[in-house]
């Protein structure tokens, strides 16, 4: 019998405020998972400043990589490939990793292999569970995206449904804001939200009742601020208009995930991206999908948030098909299709 | 001693393949400005046209600014990714300087300005009688007016004040009514940064050894992120 060797990927991801670099065997085997987040410089903005995520970028990256091979104990020309991300992001931020890794990859003489973000997050559950049966259907859901994905088979996605404003992520940040109570927002609001009551203040559950797949996300803020506005703030205020915000949103990703995975006779339900990383959000898929009959996954909180490893694994399938990206690849902040 | 130059802190994209004492190869470009396409394949072009492999280089120069920030850093980490993966050390050149270069054995002043937007832009002062640069003032972001009579002022026993880089077309006017006689602008062909140029100061910095480390090398912004500013940490 013929063996097949083993294929390293260093990926590489520098899209928002984290620097991240990572080296997978075969899409499977998690060498090594290095993350330098800038949450702490971009707290004192009350958000993510593009020019200084990039500006941090530059000056991590070699830091990052070298610290990926050490933790692997591999040498450079170890490896197979090199993945980075080249969409969607903050495009300067993006050029970052996208110019180094062209660069790395040009001067090791190895395939340099474009990835998409929003795979890699999908990707991160098939990292750690090796039995997801499909179809599938998939909930990204992000500071930059919230869309309801069916997949077919591995790598396959049809778009069912996203958000027609904000991203569930960027309302979070948005409310804790106005609320006071931090950077970023998913974090803060969670923590608030275990303090809190929720059904105290009584917002609508945006679109819950619409037969598609979209949803909105800016009417569900503005209510949250007006309810605010209105309330004369006593003692556990904040922490109970946190708990009603996270249960409407979380109810209402989770109903209708699970609504689109029932109508498309999907096996699986997947979770993916940073809010993701929201433990009520996990719950509740959990609870729901159970209940249907579905088996939920969700990445463990690492490989939720933006993670290397995601996108080296994700590469492995392009690797495979030898779909290697020319020198002259470019980022782009948006995608034209999934 | 072979030195690969590489520029893209302005609208210019600029690669070039040096030795001790000529210019094997030069490619510039002012047209289509997508340097995070086209970076890599010019460097590949050059090397390859030249029989030049990564591993034939003593050290590979790069402009760390100042410039377009998104410009300074692609090239920067261009290089990066070069120099890591062949251990081929880095040379950091001034972009001001490198311009100031293309009119050395000057009388007259040279003054380089880059477009800093803000109606404002990055100058220096050199003193180019000389075979290599020297700086007299800067390099600072400043009005066009005000660096104008820090000219004038510098300049005071100069037959003329040599204007260069893409900051001076906005601004052309401005330094007409200031230096009047005394102005000069420089050719097209000599108005740009040149990586031959970036060559040939990298030469200098190779033979004083003032190579850099791949990881603490830095851009060479001038100016903060409008972020920060705005918080007030410009003191
Ligand atoms: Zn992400």
């Amino acid at each position: 019998m013929k063996t097949v060797p083993d294929i390293k990927i260093l990926g590489i991801e520098s899209s928002c405020d984290e620097t991240a670099a990572a080296i997978v065997k075969n899409g499977r085997h998690i060498l090594s998972n290095v993350v330098n987040s800038q949450i702490a410089i971009h707290q004192e903005f009350g958000g993510v400043v593009p020019e200084i995520a990039s500006r941090k970028h530059i000056e991590n990256i070699t830091l990052v990589v070298d610290a990926a091979f050490k933790e692997a104990g591999l040498k450079y020309e170890d490896i197979d490939a090199i993945a980075v991300t080249n969409a969607p992001g903050l495009v300067g931020a993006l050029l970052v990793g996208l110019s180094f890794a062209k660069g790395f990859a040009y001067a090791l003489g190895k395939p340099l292999i474009a990835v998409n973000h929003l795979h890699g997050h999908i990707y991160a559950n098939f990292l750690e569970h090796d039995d997801i049966e499909f179809p599938a259907v998939c909930l990204i859901v992000s500071g930059g995206h919230t869309s309801i994905l069916y997949m077919s088979e591995a790598g396959h996605y049809e778009v069912m449904g996203s958000t027609i404003d904000d991203a569930a992520g960027e309302a979070f940040d948005k409310v804790a804001r106005f609320l006071g109570i931090g950077y970023p927002g998913g974090p803060a609001i969670q923590k608030a939200a275990a303090e809190g009551i929720a059904g105290k203040f009584v917002l609508p559950r945006v679109f819950l009742n619409r037969k598609n797949f979209d949803f909105s996300f800016s009417g569900l803020k503005t209510a949250a601020m007006n309810q605010w506005k209105k309330n004369n703030h006593e003692n556990n205020s904040v922490n109970d208009l946190a708990a009603e915000f996270q249960t409407a949103l979380v109810e209402i990703l989770s109903v209708k995930t699970i609504r689109a995975a029932q109508e498309c006779n999907a096996r699986s339900v997947l979770l993916a991206g940073g809010v993701a990383a929201n433990s009520e959000l996990r719950k509740m898929m959990k609870f729901k999908s159970e209940l249907a009959g579905l088996k939920v996954y969700y990445p463990s909180l690492k490989l939720c948030t933006d993670n290397a490893a995601m996108i080296a694994g994700t590469a492995y399938s392009q690797y495979s098909k030898g779909d290697f990206a020319p020198l002259n690849l470019n980022a782009y902040a948006s995608l034209l299709s999934l | 001693m072979l030195i690969l130059a590489v520029d893209s802190t302005t609208p210019v994209a600029g690669v070039a393949l040096v030795d001790e004492d000529k210019v094997i190869a030069e490619y510039f470009s002012n047209y289509k400005r997508v340097h995070s396409e086209n970076l890599l394949p010019i460097i590949d072009r050059i090397l390859t046209d030249c029989n030049c492999h990564l591993q034939d280089l003593t050290a590979i120069a790069v402009t760390t600014g100042p410039g377009s920030f998104t410009g300074i850093r692609i090239g920067m980490a261009t290089v990066k990714g070069l120099s890591l993966g062949s251990d081929i050390p880095l040379i950091s050149i001034s972009t001001l300087d490198a311009i100031a270069c293309n009119v050395v054995f000057s009388n007259y002043l040279a003054c380089p300005v880059l477009n800093a937007r803000k109606n404002e832009v990055y100058a220096a002062l050199y003193d180019v009688r000389g075979a290599m640069p020297e700086l007299l003032w800067g390099p600072a972001a400043g009005a066009p007016e005000v660096i104008a009579d820090k000219a004038l002022k510098v300049a005071a026993d100069r037959e003329g004040i040599i204007m260069l880089g893409d900051g001076y077309f906005p601004f052309r006017q401005c330094f007409q009514e200031k230096f009047g006689d005394k102005l000069a602008a420089a050719p097209s062909h000599l108005m740009l940064p040149r990586a031959a140029s970036i060559g040939t100061l990298a030469r200098q910095k190779i033979r004083q050894e003032k190579f850099e480390d791949v990881h603490s090398i830095r851009p060479y912004y001038i100016r903060l992120s409008e972020a920060e500013y705005k918080l007030g940490k410009e003191c």
